[in-house]
């Protein structure tokens, strides 16, 4: 029964084709539909497979190439830290305190996040879940309550990752500032929970080359410090695409060129301060908007009209 | 008998290839099947060196009826028989012309049937012209559909002319983890390689 139907369908596509109602990409994407192989349901997949589907993850990330090639790195390195152990051979302590430079946008959460499943997977930690903080979260009003604060925060992040997004903001204030109680609290719970806690710092290039340099202990404390640089402007218009591609939406072949051009506009005019894959976000975003003002002044749209962007719906993102 | 289709873009050298690794293989004749709404589908049997003169051509979408030859791959001490199937070139979007609609309708419905994709690309065109217009959305359709196969291997036609390597390098990155070939279907260039992946897969 369930094969009669698929053949129906299955030619239902080949006919519309031939009338020209669908095009060929769509018709794959009908046919890989309705040809994928039935879910495997509650077969157990097994860690090599789950560590594996979680390289893909990373390696499906566009661009980030050193940062995929540091992290195969490390991932090896563990993998042969706990096989020598296993041959009770002498091993280093595996330390895997991060820093994380790199404009906003580059892809710095992602990573973490993709860090803490594979680790997981790997059994360097026990959760692998992640914890997202900032100064706020970790730094208190009064003296004496900051330690407590932070403790706090280490204590839920124990077995995972504690994720500190713009560290530096915790050496800014000064000598006086409880910033620095936060620091050597966290430095201490870093040497009591060796093994079972990965402290990730992250933030702009710049003001963390200055944080780091204030704090020379930091340094040998975080030993692997991953540089997360700016997009190229292909990698952002592959980025662009993806985007689009999730909701749903594909560009014609005008708009391709004029968003490429558009993107490499943007790249061109600030250097410093572009804000990369969220900039290419809102500007996806608008030109889904714009896409569906044009839209409903028509009375009729097909499945196509609905799906395409077209080049009058890009448009540059707005200064503020 | 396994089947294996050919598959690209208009115009990548789908039908030289077919002809001329038919030709390769020893094969003498070749099955020409056309779809045609008047007389139904009907079949011819012509020599390869006939086909070649008869159906490859500098112009896109030249090819409108399904070509097909069995060939045969020496095994171990016998042979193994398999049926190489050549298609019409696909493109983004929708053709205005009624023919070549049927005939990527009926390139589709093959496709489903075959047990092997091969997926021929134009290095020297992704080379000229940037990645965006050498490799169309369609492409990536095929590669992903490929991937439900157990063999989807991808050639990169047109290695002889002076760019090809640095389109075959693009080729490279865009499609990583799957199995690209370099040839040349004029020149029988690389045919080896296509030969020993299609003997794995039978």
């Amino acid at each position: 029964m369930a094969k009669d139907l698929n053949a129906f369908r299955n030619e239902r596509i080949l006919t519309l084709v031939e009338q020209g109602e669908i095009t060929i990409c769509e018709a794959f994407i009908m046919m890989r539909k309705s040809s994928s192989p039935t879910t495997k349901g509650d077969v157990e997949i097994s860690r090599e497979e789950r560590i594996a589907q979680i390289q893909r993850e990373l390696s499906l990330l566009i661009g980030l190439k050193s940062v995929k090639q540091l992290i195969q790195e490390i991932q090896a390195f563990v993998e042969i830290q706990q096989r020598r152990i296993s041959v009770k051979l002498n091993s280093e302590p595996v330390v895997l305190h991060m820093i994380f430079k790199g404009n906003p946008g580059t892809g710095k959460t992602t990573v973490a996040r993709i860090i803490g499943k594979l680790f997981r997977e790997m059994g360097v930690l026990s959760k692998g879940h992640i914890i997202e903080v900032e100064r706020a979260d970790l730094v208190a009003e009064y003296i004496g309550q900051t330690a407590q604060r932070t403790r706090e925060q280490l204590r839920k992040a124990y077995g995972g990752i504690l994720f500190i997004d713009e560290a530096y903001s915790l050496a800014r204030g000064g000598e006086k500032d409880f910033g620095k109680e936060s620091i050597d609290t966290m430095v201490k719970a870093m040497e009591d929970q060796r093994s079972d806690l990965i402290i990730i710092l992250a933030g702009y290039s710049k003001p963390m080359e200055d944080f780091l340099q204030t704090n020379p202990g930091l340094n040998s404390r975080f030993p692997i410090a991953i540089d997360f640089p700016d997009y190229s402007a292909f990698e952002l218009f592959k980025i662009a695409e993806g985007m689009l591609k999730q909701r749903d939406y594909q560009l014609n072949k005008a708009a391709r060129r004029k968003l490429f051009r558009i993107i490499e506009d943007m790249k061109k005019k600030d250097q410093s301060n572009f804000g990369n894959a969220r900039e290419i976000r809102n500007l996806i975003e608008k030109s889904i908007r714009k896409q569906a003002v044009r839209l409903v002044k028509k009375q009729q749209s097909s499945r196509t009209d609905l799906m395409e962007i077209s080049n009058e719906d890009i448009g540059e993102v707005l200064e503020v | 008998m396994k089947r294996v289709i050919i598959l690209g873009q208009a115009n990548v050298g789908k039908t030289l290839f077919t002809l001329n690794f038919a030709d390769y293989l020893g094969a003498k004749t070749i099955n020409l099947s056309f779809q045609d709404s008047q007389r139904g589908s009907y079949t011819r049997t012509i020599s390869v060196k006939d086909a070649v003169d008869l159906l490859v051509s500098d112009k896109p979408h030249h090819t409108r009826c399904l070509q097909s030859a069995v060939l045969q791959i020496p095994w171990g001490k016998g042979v193994k028989h398999f049926e190489i199937m050549d298609s019409a070139g696909l493109i983004d979007g929708i053709h205005e012309n009624e023919p070549i609609r049927r005939a990527m309708a009926q390139t589709l419905a093959t496709v489903r049937q075959a047990e092997m994709i091969l997926h021929i690309f134009d290095c020297n065109r992704i080379a000229k012209q940037d990645i965006l217009h050498g490799v169309a959305e369609v492409d990536y359709q095929v590669a992903q559909f490929g991937q439900l196969r157990a063999g989807y291997g991808v050639l990169a036609n047109k290695f002889d002319l002076p760019q090809a390597k640095e389109g075959f390098d693009k080729l490279c990155q865009e499609f990583p983890g799957h199995c690209i070939m370099p040839i040349s279907a004029l020149y029988k260039q690389g045919f080896r390689e296509v030969r020993d992946f299609v003997k794995r897969q039978l």
